[in-house]
């Protein structure tokens, strides 16, 4: 237990001390920042106003609730994965430069050896993703609040299950790296690609009809359904005593607050079990490939 | 003095390449052992094997008496590995890489404490423990990574390469200590270098090509066997010196005569006594050895 609590406390250290890897971490979140800083949060802003029938004055409380709602889903619908993703590639690293070679010699086990990576990456996830939560909250505090306590609880859950999604997703994708060059590619195809394909950047109800049933196969998407519904239904029902229901239904579907699996709204139920579910394969596969190699590297 | 490895007709092979074939050897306990060869001729591969990170194809290891495929766990509390490059954590502190591997081992607390000591007195750390790994000089760095490859208090210290790109004033400074750790706690060195006046202060040395042994036997051994000896002569003239009936080289003060072998430098100073006013035998070197051990000149890593 002393190797385990010895290796995450490392592996923990390594990822805060090491400027370049935790930077790495923050670089889409912060992406996200600059383009709703610059440009996207004045679209969305623009968009809410054309979907109220004209002449219908809106509070300006109301607007930046519904604004930072979606900001507030997108950056944690990011970076819960892209900062498990980064604080990952430890892994990777240490294949990379050798210091594999002394953690094996030691008596440590390879399982614990690969289980100390996944809780510090789950713990380092789960401190950037809770900061950038609680920074979320003081926003909306400041601009526009509508959650409810239940809203606020399901927000740290969704946030707490994409981290662990995260994880697992990038034990499975990093135990077949070993070099910096895959370092480098895979840190930017997630960094630049993850947040397009989960809708973070766009919403998945603008995306071409084939790609948003590609999408629906993806675990993440349905995180950040889960994240842009707990974020935003405080203040859709308050703008709903504004507008009739129908238009909130189509605001909810242009926000990708309802998704649809090849016609089927999918509830958020479903959603939650997908997620957890997925998480929890991939966490098997994990376990089950440390347990593959552990015995391939015995018979090499 | 029993073995603290024995090696029985090891085999190992990547795919068609044979990296070490029928090799044997033992290692007595306490003693320096040189394990010399090219790149590639099945040192790593060997170290790897010792180390449990590979598995043999054939033949039989045991350190410490322990069989390798049967009592891992044991082995590798009782061996200590440098290896060419430092694997310590360059973010961290000194101290931060220390109690993490001290704590591998189980040693946490006042042990650590007290280990963390003797190794600060012992590589003189005392103004290193709190900068950060990178930040140190590669001297430095050796330093540390040798103490952290000891805080367990292995029997045997495994070096891959210890003074590869050091200066010379560092150089000495490892092999001070690593001296001083032999001869107060009794450790085995199992050594890989290409420097080879360090081979010719180890107690038994192995050399190693294409994963066979070439040559094998304590340095002394070794230069009488593969290397011939030097007179060096000096006030005298050419003729004089060519006069000697041997292969005679010219240098800045006199002349280097080569001889197969001691005993007739001896009967060439009492046969032509006048001759030798000034003179010095010097035992061939163990470049020397290597290069006629394996036709291979091995110098800082490189063939020539």
């Amino acid at each position: 237990m002393t190797g385990l609590k010895e290796l995450v406390r490392r592996n923990s250290r390594l990822f805060f001390k090491d400027k370049g890897m935790f930077f790495t971490a923050l670089i889409t979140p912060i992406i996200l920042l600059v383009l709703y800083g610059t440009f996207l949060a004045r679209v969305y802003r623009d968009a809410f106003l054309l979907s109220v029938p004209e002449g219908l004055m809106l509070p300006e409380k109301l607007i930046n609730g519904l604004v930072g709602g979606e900001i507030l889903s997108s950056l944690l619908a990011v970076s819960c994965v892209t900062v498990p993703f980064c604080a990952n590639m430890l892994m990777v690293t240490d294949r990379a430069n050798g210091n594999i070679n002394d953690l094996t010699m030691s008596p440590v086990k390879p399982s614990t050896l690969a289980l100390s990576y996944y809780i510090a990456t789950l713990r380092s996830g789960i401190l950037v993703s809770l900061t950038a939560v609680a920074g979320c909250f003081v926003y909306l505090a400041a601009t526009g609040w509508y959650l409810s306590v239940a809203d606020v609880a399901f927000i740290l859950v969704d946030t707490l299950l994409l981290v662990m999604f995260g994880t697992a997703l990038s034990s499975c994708i990093n135990f077949f790296l070993s070099t910096q060059g895959q370092i480098s590619a895979v840190g930017t195809v997630i960094s630049a690609g993850y947040g397009f394909i989960c809708g973070a950047y766009m919403p998945i109800s603008n995306f071409p009809e084939v790609l948003q049933k590609v999408v629906g196969f993806l675990p993440g998407t349905y995180a950040t359904v889960l994240l842009r519904n707990h974020a935003m239904n405080g203040a859709l029902d308050e703008l709903g005593t504004y507008i009739p229901a129908e238009s909130i239904k189509l605001i909810r579907d242009s926000v990708d607050c309802n998704i649809y699996f090849f016609g089927s709204r999918v509830s958020l139920l479903t959603m939650l079990l997908i997620l957890a579910g997925s998480t929890a394969l991939l966490m098997g596969v994990y376990l089950l490939m440390n347990i593959l190699r552990s015995r391939t590297a015995r018979s090499k | 003095m029993g073995n603290i490895i024995e090696i029985e007709h090891l085999y190992k092979s990547f795919g068609e390449v044979r990296a070490v074939n029928d090799l044997s050897f033992r290692v007595k306990e306490g003693e320096l052992f040189a394990f010399l060869g090219l790149n590639g001729a099945g040192k790593s591969t060997t170290i790897s094997v010792i180390c449990g990170q590979l598995k043999k194809d054939g033949g039989s290891v045991r350190v410490g008496g322990v069989k390798v495929e049967e009592g891992m766990d044991r082995i590798r509390r009782e061996v200590g590995v440098v290896f060419q490059n430092c694997c310590l954590d360059k973010v961290l502190t000194v101290e931060e890489n220390l109690s993490c591997r001290a704590a591998l081992y189980g040693i946490t607390g006042d042990a650590y404490k007290k280990r963390l000591e003797e190794l600060r007195e012992m590589f003189e750390l005392s103004g290193l423990l709190d900068r950060t790994l990178g930040k140190l000089s590669g001297g430095e760095r050796r330093r540390v990574d040798i103490a952290r490859a000891i805080i367990h208090r292995p029997r045997l210290l495994i070096l891959d390469e210890p003074t590869t790109g050091l200066d010379p004033q560092t150089r000495r400074l490892v092999w001070d200590r690593i001296e001083s750790l032999r001869k107060n706690e009794g450790l085995t060195v199992f050594l890989t270098t290409h420097y080879m006046e360090e081979a010719a202060d180890a107690d038994y040395v192995v050399i190693l090509d294409s994963g066979s042994i070439a040559a094998e036997g304590t340095p002394l051994e070794l230069k009488n066997t593969y290397a011939g000896d030097y007179l060096m002569l000096y006030g005298v003239s050419k003729e004089e010196a060519e006069g000697l009936g041997y292969k005679c080289e010219q240098v800045r003060q006199g002349y280097r005569i080569y001889l197969p072998d001691t005993a007739c430098a001896t009967e060439l100073i009492r046969s032509k006594p006048e001759v030798f006013r000034d003179y010095e035998v010097i035992k061939g070197k163990m470049d020397d050895v290597f290069l006629a051990a394996t036709g291979k000149q091995l110098t800082g890593g490189e063939v020539k």
